[in-house]
């Protein structure tokens, strides 16, 4: 487990899933950045988790790109000796993603996280609650988003 | 049987930093335990963006009060791979010397927290006074003796002279007989024992399942540790163990720590010995190429991860970090079910939580958004009501 | 004259203002005691060694605020500070500080003192009750816990004492033991210095006011001059239990060339480092863990120490 190389991942990524791993590029020796379709996101981390253990979800990275928002799952093994960071792209108008905390239980506080922040609706989630604004916060603002401009004092 | 709440917090005298636990109790034993974050937002993430590279280092700095060197160090990692440049060997040494006073320093706090938590006064103090040692320490090297300020983009700022090291080693010979002493406190005491052991038990496979970091997944015999897995700067070069327990309690992550504590300081010595004379930085462009990078460290509270990406701009596109106590908070809750209010401070304690690590993204500007505007006369109204005093 | 001899002996010496003085050295000393026990150097400031800071302290808090929140019982919560100073005031009065009781003595006083302990429990009780606030709610119903584990191996133990000297007046007590009780009784007197501990609520019983648990427990409600008299009271009770501990164990006042009271008040600061020590040396224990050690150890032990009693006053008979 702690031997295999992050070619072979990504060579079996693309073999299991055709046409649909949009991109990759590596992040140093022991990272790498893989785009996949938003639809299979769920099939690309259940294959990672049941083929290669990567059980362990670092955080959910979101990014407001202008025209979409960008997700990146950080994942690694058991021995979390590899980092694979599957990115997917939403909208952003209809920004909505089905949640992988049935997957990862430990996701639950990162969805709720991003949605906070970039207004993420992450589907399926048992509670997709105010983790981080305040209760009085305006609905619909959201502060990770490049058009909230913050006031520079 | 009727349930009622208990709100640790947001200011608690067992919680240092702000930070809601809204705890459903059914007599003394805990049934539900609900977490709120957000009452020490200070929006690094949103101003990342808003300053320069190098200005990103000084805000990942202030993130947290305690470890600051591993959110410096991760930060630099991250963005040294945008510039995919080598840093120096003595640098590399450098990093993991004030790394590991830094991690000395943070678990020696924590034990002494720890012994506060559990009405142990007398343990708090002395630890606390050992724990001098290592800030003095830090300060000879830096000037400072919590922030250090230490590492830059491209290497490290300070160096450490020749005459340092007898100094460096005559501390870290005090300090390794004082751990070792504490380990036997923690040990032995049977008051500490009794308020310790079996106390927030977090089974190995829950401690998987939430996603466990640092040495709170250690105490639950998970083999993880950044600098063994995804071994930055010079690790892999030192010879150190990872430690773990297996009683996955309080206890467990207690001695967790008091021993990592000993693994640092033989950490030190050996990368105080292998160093050898040489430059401590390259320099760098101002900006970056584009680029997206991640970077992991083990912080003394678990694994760390920052994101950066570049758009070729002066300053950040997205900075993102993930601290360890948000990694931790769902196996917290999980901890706590189950136990006593009693149990309460020794099981939040245990994770050693660090709310301003967690909690660092938003500015915030309560009128946004026209609903919010109040007169002064609505304003006092509503206070009235929500007070219930003459309406 | 006899008159205002009493009344002397009961306002001045050796009665409340000697008691209040006590009450603020003994602060003193457990304070720097207990600092010096964890390696700090403790009040310093206020007159020589900081020995002024309660007083300091006393005034500081009498000048502050005094609130009073809405929805707490007023007439509980105004009064409970009153009775807090009160009940050890009154009960310190059958301390023979000097030989002999400063207000009187009676065969049956024992029971009276250890009666006006259990009072002052009640009124701590319904003090947090009063308050209405969730912390001291719980901080209220873990002082009646501790209180039910605590109080029976004290009265036993202080029992055997008794059953040894064949009296249950404190001052007959005290001034009829051969050789100090400490010595006869080793059991009972440790059991006797940990039910002290858990009565004054102190580490490693201060559950009922665990800091980091239940902010400040029962006491979390109270401000100002009220939480300068509650702190004031718990100091009085210092001196009351270390007199008590004093007159029962220690042999009171009796000692070589010095006058009774010079050796009565040196073994109660006796009995307070020993305290004070006790409660450098622990971590807090758990309400549960507490009331089952109780229940499990001290109970037993100290009836094991009536009974060894009886044994050695029936075999002294029998020799």
């Amino acid at each position: 487990m702690s031997t295999f190389n992050m070619e072979f991942i990504v060579k079996d990524l693309m073999n299991a899933f055709p046409n649909k791993i949009l991109d990759y590029k590596f992040d140093g020796a022991r990272s790498v950045f893989v785009s996949v379709d938003t639809g299979i996101l769920h099939d690309v981390i259940r294959y990672l988790k049941d083929r290669y253990y990567l059980k362990h979800i670092t955080t959910i990275t979101g990014t407001d790109l202008g025209d979409s928002i960008e997700l990146i799952y950080h994942l690694s093994p058991l021995d979390r000796r590899v980092l694979v960071n599957v990115k997917v792209r939403i909208s952003r108008d209809n920004p909505h993603i089905p949640s992988i905390v049935p997957l990862l239980p430990g996701a639950v506080l990162y969805e709720r996280e991003v949605h906070d922040l970039l207004g993420v609706i992450f589907d399926g989630h048992p509670s997709l609650e105010r983790l981080i604004l305040p209760d009085d916060w305006p609905e619909g603002v959201y502060p990770l988003r490049k058009d909230y401009k913050v006031e520079v004092g | 049987m009727s349930y009622y709440q208990v709100p640790i917090g947001p200011q608690h005298p067992a919680i240092k930093e702000a930070f809601q636990f809204n705890f459903i109790l059914d007599g003394e034993v805990i049934v539900d335990v609900k977490p709120r974050l957000g009452f020490v937002h200070r929006g690094i993430e949103k101003g990342m963006e808003l300053r320069t590279w190098v200005q990103g280092i000084f805000l990942a700095e202030r993130i947290c009060g305690i470890c600051n060197v591993p959110h410096t160090t991760c930060y630099c990692l991250a963005v040294e791979k945008l510039y995919d440049i080598d840093v120096p060997e003595r640098a590399k040494y450098l990093r993991i010397i004030i790394n590991e006073l830094n991690r000395i320093h943070s678990h020696l706090l924590w034990i002494g927290i720890l012994g506060m938590e559990l009405g142990f006064h007398t343990l708090f103090m002395y630890v606390w006074r050992d724990r001098e040692k290592v800030m003095d320490l830090v300060e000879m090297i830096s000037g400072n003796r919590v922030t250090p300020s230490m590492n830059c983009i491209g290497g490290v700022v300070y160096d450490i002279t020749p005459e340092m090291i007898p100094i460096i080693k005559r501390n870290l010979d005090y300090l390794e007989e004082r751990t070792k002493y504490y380990k036997s406190v923690l040990e032995e005491d049977p008051s500490i024992r009794a308020r310790t052991v079996d106390v927030g038990v977090l089974s190995t496979e829950k401690a998987l399942d939430l996603c466990a970091v640092g040495p709170t997944a250690r105490a639950s015999n998970v083999k993880s540790d950044v600098r063994f897995d995804d071994p930055y700067t010079l690790y892999d070069t030192i010879d150190f163990n990872l430690i773990t327990y297996d009683t996955c309690d309080v206890w467990g992550r207690a001695m967790v720590r008091v021993d990592e504590t000993l693994e640092s300081i033989s950490v030190v010595r050996q990368a105080l010995d292998k160093m050898r004379p040489g430059p401590i930085n390259v320099k760098v462009k101002r900006i970056p190429p584009v680029g997206e990078a991640t970077a992991r460290v083990e912080a003394p509270r678990g694994e760390l991860l920052h994101y950066v990406k570049s758009d070729g701009k002066e300053t950040p596109y997205r900075a993102k970090m993930r601290t360890p106590t948000m990694a931790n908070i769902p196996s917290l809750c999980e901890m706590l079910k189950g136990y006593h209010i009693a149990d309460i401070p020794a099981i939040v304690a245990s994770i050693d939580p660090c709310y301003c690590c967690t909690e660092r993204v938003i500015f915030i500007d309560p009128n946004r958004g026209e609903k919010w505007v109040w007169s002064y006369d609505e304003l006092r109204n509503y206070s009235r009501k929500y007070y219930g005093v003459g309406v | 004259m006899d008159n205002v001899f009493t009344l002397i002996r009961i306002f001045i010496f050796p009665g409340l203002l000697f008691l209040s003085i006590l009450a603020f050295l003994f602060e003193w000393i457990d304070r720097k005691a207990y600092a010096r026990f964890q390696n700090r150097i403790g009040p310093l400031y206020a007159g020589p060694s900081g020995i002024l800071q309660p007083i300091a302290d006393f005034i500081k808090l009498m000048g502050k605020e005094d609130i009073t929140p809405r929805y707490v019982d007023t007439l509980i919560f105004n009064n409970a500070p009153i009775f807090a100073v009160a009940i050890p005031f009154f009960a310190s009065l059958y301390l023979p500080l000097d030989g002999s009781p400063i207000l009187s003595s009676f065969e049956g006083d024992v029971v009276l003192l250890l009666t006006l302990m259990t009072l002052y429990t009640i009124i701590v009780f319904i003090a947090g009750w009063a308050s209405t606030n969730r912390f001291s709610t719980v901080g209220a119903a873990r002082a009646i816990l501790q209180f039910l584990a605590y109080e029976i191996p004290m009265f036993i133990s202080v029992a055997s004492v008794a059953v040894y000297v064949g009296s249950t007046s404190l001052t007959y007590i005290s001034m009829n033991q051969p050789v100090p009780m400490i010595l006869l009784q080793p059991i009972g007197f440790i059991v006797f210095i940990i039910s002290m501990q858990a009565e004054l609520e102190r580490i490693p019983f201060d559950i009922p006011e665990a800091e980091s648990e239940i902010v400040a427990g029962w006491l979390t409600e109270y401000c100002g001059p009220k939480l300068a008299f509650l702190r004031f009271a718990e100091d009085l009770r210092l001196v009351f239990c270390s007199g008590l501990a004093t007159a029962i164990f220690l042999a009171g006042g009796s000692g070589p060339i010095l006058p009774p009271v010079v050796w009565f008040v040196l073994k109660m600061i006796f009995i307070v480092l020993l305290s004070s020590y006790i409660r450098s040396l622990f971590a807090r224990f758990r309400i549960d863990q507490m009331v089952s050690g109780c229940w499990r150890y001290l109970i037993p032990l100290s009836i094991l120490q009536l009974i060894l009693t009886r044994f050695v006053e029936v075999g002294l008979r029998w020799l």
